[in-house]
Parts: structure tokens; sequence; C-alpha cells
């Protein structure tokens, strides 16, 4: 799989970060720090036991807009994936959109009793919204993959109603950006607004690309696994 | 810009062509298009039955012969299956499909092929048609201050079907489709007073 993609397990992990920031969240969500000096990326994830083939997966999938799907990404750890995942859910949660909610708060001159009370509390709905979906995956989802990788075969679930559910979390977020960018009344300093407006982006972008690497990398690895799991069943 | 997303899936076995094909689908005016690339048949059925595809763009000779019809009945997608020529393919296997794309087609032929396949509205001229009218403007009073379908129907002496038309085509127009986005609407632009809609929250 090497040749054929950008990053590769020789890189510098230095490399690789300067090139694409955005491979930042992805290191950290793997459990990686700053400070690998000149470590390459199979050293660097070898001394902290991360599967390297599938960062690199991840990395790559990520690097190339997340457009792909099939088997050039081979060999992944589930566990591995599921492990960057519940991360991912975790950075959200708890650090993104707590942080955003400041930062909105403040741009929007929050106060109890006009508007802006209205606006954070679509936010907190939105948020809510978010959490109740990432609660499920972390409950049923990965508890359903934790049973497989042990080599159990649960019927009560099947992952391929997963996918599905993505989209309609999106058009709440869409709303929220409608109502700052076109319907919002303009002050003169719009600095923190805009700060604000743009972690939203960032963390929509985010978001997308984290429900891709569900749907793509995640999905398809867990049916590979359910198909070797029913085949040696029979 | 619409808003509603386009998922394509492009299959096809060449990387500079299905590279391609991604990138001029990006580029594409009006449609918000999401292109999944696959280079195997194991994928490409794989991406249908997860997902909601609305466009599948194969090679004919994707996996040695492209089967429309074995393709269509084994994943019961509702997709369009679209045939991307780049050599000469007889007329018979191209019948099969639901349209043919070339790779010599240019930007605006692509366009509309994706268009048509999609039934999607001719581009419109209604941009200064985001202002709502009067009547749009009292149903959304009615929305923000909690009523039903029904209840906005009797109030304004219409139908319930007329109010459900009106709220789509309110939504369409804003882009906003909740109550309570609605409601946010409404007091930036002075249509309601916010002490008229606190009692109807928490």
């Amino acid at each position: 799989m090497d040749k054929q993609l950008k990053y590769k397990e020789t890189d510098k992990m230095s490399d690789l970060i300067c090139e694409n920031y955005t491979l930042l969240q992805v290191m950290s969500r793997f459990g990686l720090s700053l400070g690998f000096g000149d470590k390459t990326v199979k050293e660097f994830c070898l001394l902290n036991q991360v599967d390297y083939r599938t960062f690199l997966a991840v990395v790559n999938f990520i690097d190339e807009g997340y457009l792909r799907m099939d088997e050039t990404f081979k060999e992944l750890s589930v566990a591995s994936i599921m492990n960057y995942l519940k991360q991912a859910h975790s950075y959200f949660l708890d650090f993104n959109f707590p942080s955003i909610r400041l930062k909105l708060m403040e741009a929007i001159g929050y106060s109890e009793d006009n508007v802006t009370s209205l606006i954070m509390k679509f936010y907190d709905d939105y948020v809510d919204e978010v959490r109740k979906h990432m609660e499920y995956e972390d409950k049923i989802v990965f508890k359903y993959v934790e049973a497989l990788l042990k080599g159990e075969l649960p019927t009560n679930y099947s992952i391929s109603v997963y996918a599905k559910k993505h989209t309609q979390i999106e058009t709440k977020l869409t709303e929220l950006k409608n109502i700052i960018i076109k319907y919002y009344p303009a002050k003169s300093n719009n600095n923190l607004l805009n700060a604000a407006l743009f972690d939203i982006f960032s963390c929509e972008q985010d978001l997308e690309s984290h429900s891709r690497v569900e749907d793509y990398l995640f999905v398809p690895e867990v049916l590979k696994l359910v198909k070797k799991l029913s085949n040696s069943d029979e | 810009m619409s808003n509603i997303t386009l998922k394509i899936v492009v299959a096809e076995n060449s990387v500079i062509i299905r590279n391609g094909i991604t990138a001029t689908l990006k580029r594409l005016p009006d449609l918000r298009i999401q292109p999944i690339e696959v280079h195997s048949i194991e994928s490409l059925k794989e991406c249908v039955r997860m997902d909601n595809i609305n466009i599948v763009i194969v090679n004919p000779a994707f996996g040695g012969y492209f089967d429309v019809a074995k393709f269509k009945t084994e994943t019961l997608a509702t997709s369009k299956v679209v045939a991307l020529v780049s050599f000469f393919v007889d007329k018979i296997t191209l019948s099969k499909y639901d349209d043919t794309i070339s790779i010599y087609d240019d930007q605006e032929t692509l366009y509309g092929k994706i268009n048509s396949l999609q039934n999607l509205p001719k581009k419109k001229n209604e941009e200064d048609d985001e202002m709502l009218s009067g009547r749009e403007k009292e149903i959304v009073i009615c929305v923000v201050k909690g009523m039903t379908n029904k209840e906005i129907a009797d109030n304004l002496f219409i139908s319930v079907h007329t109010v459900i038309t009106h709220r789509r085509n309110i939504a369409k127009k804003l882009q906003i489709h909740s109550p309570a986005g609605l409601t946010i609407y409404a007091i930036v632009n002075n249509l309601i007073e916010i002490s008229e809609v606190k009692k109807n929250l928490v």
C-alpha cells in the first residue's frame, strides 16, 4: 500500500504535520503528542504503541479529501480506528463544543433577556443532538464491535444501519450558520463573531471528516470482521 | 448553490480518469456534490448498500464487464447508473445504462446530464425571491408562537395544505427549517417581540 499513498511510514513525523496542519488533530486522537524530534512515522508510532498502518491510512484518507472507499487501505486495526473515533468524540464533546460556546457567547454579547439567549439555546440543542448521537455510537456501536473483537457475534445489532444516520445532524449546524451569516444584525466590529464563525466552520469540516472515517474506513473493516466470524461459525 | 448534497460514486480503474472526474464534479456550479471513488466491484456494492447514493458513474469494463442489471438487482440500488465511456462501447451495452458520460464531455454537458438525471429544477432566476411575502411572514409569526398547522389554518382562513406549502417555501427561502431557528429569524427581523415568544419556551 505504501507506494500508492502520499504519506509513508518512512516520512518524518514533523514533515507530515508541517505540510498539513489539520493532521495535528489526527495525531492527538491516536494518542500521539508533540515532541517527536526527527523520528519517522513508523518509529514514533511504535514507540507509542500505535498501529502505524492504521494511522497512515487515516492520515492519507483525510489528506486526500476523504473521498475514497476501497481496499487501498488494507490491514487496518479495527481496535485502533475505534480508539481514534472514541478520542474524537471526547474531543468534540469535552473540548471543542464548550470552547466554541464560550466564543459565541462573548461574540453575540450574551444576555438573558434578548435574542442572544435563543441563539445560545439553539446552539445547545444542536450540541445535545450531536452528544446523543455520539453516545449512541459509544454505547451501542462500539460495544458491538468490542464483542466482535472478542470473537463473539451479537445478533441484536447490525453495522449496516449505521452510516445512514449521519446526514440529519448536519442540517442543524447549517441553520445556525445561516442565522449568523445572513440574518444576524451586523455590529461595527465583527472580529469576535468572525472568530466564532471560523471555529464553527472548521468544526463542521472536522465533523464531516470524522463521519467519513466512520463510514468509509471503519464500517468496511467491521463488515469484514463480521464476515470472518460468520464464516467460522458455519 | 443547492442545499441538497448529491452523492456520486465514481467506479473506474484509471486513477487519472477517476481523480479527473471527481475534480470536475466538484467544480460544477450550483450543485453540491460529494464524490466517492471506488476501484473494485466489492467496494462499489458495499458503498451503494451502505449509503443513499444518487448516481453511480461506472466504466462499462469495470471489473471485466459491468453487468448493470445484475448490479441493480443485487444491491437493490435506486441510484442512477451512468456509463463512463473512454473508448468504443457498443450501443446495446450502453442502452442498459440510464445515461452516458464521455471523458470528452465538457463541463456544461456534464452539468446538464446530472441535472436531468436528478430531475433538478432548471436554473432559477428568482434570487430576489428570498424575501418573504406578507402571508409568509404571518405564518412565520404563527409558527414562532407555537401554533400547530391546524391552528394556523383556522386563524388565517386557509387550508392546512396551504399552510404546509407556505412552510415549505419559507424553509426553502430562508434555509431555516426548525421552529427554533425561525424564532431567532423572526426576532432579529422584528417580526415579533421577544416577550411574545418567551412564554412558549422552556
